[in-house]
């Protein structure tokens, strides 16, 4: 059951300070290894800083948390929302106590608790009185004289230490205890460990993909302002040429025009921030959208055919940026498309799993060597595209559990599938 | 008069650069991308070449590494909107570098000091 559940915690989309309560809890927990009382230290550069101090404050309230962590079936989600309502209850207590403690790790002597995370090593401290490296003001906040010390360690990196007592109970900690408590202690470091890191790589990989996009938008503002500036020079050497002066007021507007758009479309592709998924219908979505301006003045030219599926589940994702991804994909179509071409939007259901909406065209079709870089942020088919178009739209369908599929032919015209997922999937609703 | 060859993929900048260089004194002809930079090279002999870098097709790195193996001896600029391909060492073949600015200013002192 503790196993389990702590390796359970780790495949959860939940944060970390999440699942080390977690792991706090199945150490803390009667089914578990079954501590009374857990605190978790936690390092920071070369200092080691308490956190969190899970436990019950009394006999009485100790077997009212037993009692709900030891009901049968009790699951993952369960323990996180029982841990957050008792934390936010002592929130003025037991961690209270434990926050301003600090130790440093590299400083000697070495005081308990710090020991422990320094080398690296379990320490049971059986008789803390006599003890002479236990810090005193931490004896005064345990106000046991028995407890157990896991370091919290991934190879070299010290992430941490828990600290484990039976303030309640008044049970000796035995040697099997001491052994669970160690495998805890390492299963919890190395998790701390992987996810530092992934946060790490996800960082570089944003400042990378900032960094590119910063060389595209200064690409892009670039070239208008040359082209501003030259004109402008020669308006001013050439006051009196008045054909060139009208010639070049318009070119000046014309790259001015450009400057905003460059501004225009990147705007919703930087504010993009994925908020949790609702579920909504995706017809009215797609009927907003053919009804824009936009798309209204061009259907004008070449007809769009609607076939969308009757009753078909609600969708999970954000609405807003649904629209605009349907949006992007008709807008490309109808500019494929020549006069007399057709484009057709088309949403039905796949298996109960998923819903598809399938955007297509009769236009030109894509060349075999760019079907590779479609969704890749700033590539563009186009003579002035920015190549965010795409690029947002798979962006939206990755947020969202879903994906993208293109199928082109040359001189044939284009077929986009979006699959969303569907809510029927997820068992919401019967 | 000197010729010089400008490939620039951006209109409005083409006419900028053939009024503004004309002016100065040279025989200007403008071209859109890489093919056709090197059609022209086969076709006429050049005294210097601009070039743009980030270009639909082929981009103006490859046009000087082509360049290079024709073994024609022309200088070369880069005229581009980028500071960073700076540091490619492809570029390093070429004998100026100068970033795309509301001046022409630098771009024609260049020109005239590679003609000198």
């Amino acid at each position: 059951m503790l196993l389990s559940i702590i390796s359970q915690s780790f495949f959860q989309p939940f944060s970390i300070e999440d699942n080390l309560l977690v792991i706090l809890t199945a150490l803390t927990s009667g089914s578990g290894v079954g501590f009374n009382r857990a605190m978790l230290f936690r390092t920071s550069g070369e200092v080691l800083k308490g956190e969190l101090w899970l436990g019950p404050k009394s006999a009485e309230e100790a077997n009212s948390i037993w009692e709900v962590l030891s009901t049968p079936g009790i699951g993952y989600v369960e323990i996180i929302e029982h841990n957050r309502a008792l934390l936010s209850r002592q929130a003025d207590s037991l961690s209270k106590r434990l926050k301003p403690l600090v130790y440093s790790l590299d400083r000697e002597p070495l005081s308990i608790p710090a020991l422990a995370a320094a080398k690296r090593e379990v320490v049971w401290v059986k008789d803390a009185r006599s003890e002479p490296s236990v810090d005193k003001t931490f004896l005064d906040v345990v106000g046991v004289d028995e407890w157990l010390c896991v370091p919290l360690f991934s190879g070299e990196e010290v992430l941490g230490e828990v600290v484990l007592d039976n303030a309640i109970t008044r049970r000796p900690i035995e040697h099997k205890d001491v052994k669970l408590a160690s495998l805890c202690g390492l299963m919890a470091g190395n998790y701390m460990y992987a996810t530092m890191l992934h946060k790490k790589l996800v960082d570089m990989e944003r400042m990378a993909a900032l960094g590119e996009m910063a060389m595209f938008v200064i690409h892009q503002l670039r070239n208008p302002l040359a082209a501003i500036g030259g004109f402008t020079d020669q308006l001013v050497n050439f006051p009196n040429d008045e054909v060139r002066t009208r010639r070049n007021l318009d070119i000046i507007r014309e790259e001015i025009k450009r400057l905003e758009d460059v501004l225009f479309k990147l705007t919703p592709f930087l504010k993009m921030d994925m908020r949790k998924p609702i579920s909504f219908e995706l017809p009215p979505v797609v009927q907003a959208v053919l009804q824009g301006p936009n798309i209204q003045a061009k259907r004008e030219s070449i007809p769009i055919e609607v076939e969308i599926e009757d009753r078909l589940p609600e969708i999970l994702g954000d609405p807003t940026y649904v629209g605009e991804a349907l949006r992007n994909l008709l807008d490309n179509a109808l500019e494929a498309t020549e006069k007399g071409g057709r484009v057709s939007v088309r949403a039905g259901r796949q298996e109960k799993k998923w819903v598809i909406l399938c955007i297509q065209d009769t236009g030109k079709g894509l060349p075999e060597s760019v079907k590779d870089k479609l969704f890749d942020p700033f590539f563009s088919t186009k003579d002035r595209g920015m190549g965010v178009g795409l690029f947002y739209v798979k962006r939206v369908m990755d947020a969202y559990g879903g994906r993208i599929e293109v199928e082109s032919e040359l001189g044939k015209g284009t077929l986009f599938r979006l699959f969303f997922r569907s809510r029927e999937e997820k068992g919401e609703n019967p | 008069m000197k010729k010089l060859l400008i490939v620039e993929d951006e209109e409005a900048l083409c006419l900028l650069y053939k009024e503004e260089l004309s002016r100065e004194g040279y025989d200007v002809t403008t071209v859109h991308d890489t093919e056709q930079a090197l059609e022209m090279l086969g076709r006429e002999s050049f005294d210097l070449i601009v070039t743009d870098i980030r270009m639909p097709g082929r981009d103006g790195v490859e046009l000087i590494t082509e360049i290079m193996g024709l073994r024609k001896d022309i200088p070369i600029i880069i005229n581009t909107a980028y500071q960073s391909y700076r540091e490619d060492f492809m570029t390093w073949a070429a004998d100026a570098y100068v970033v795309k600015s509301s001046s022409l200013d630098e771009l024609k002192s260049k020109i005239k000091e590679l003609l000198s």
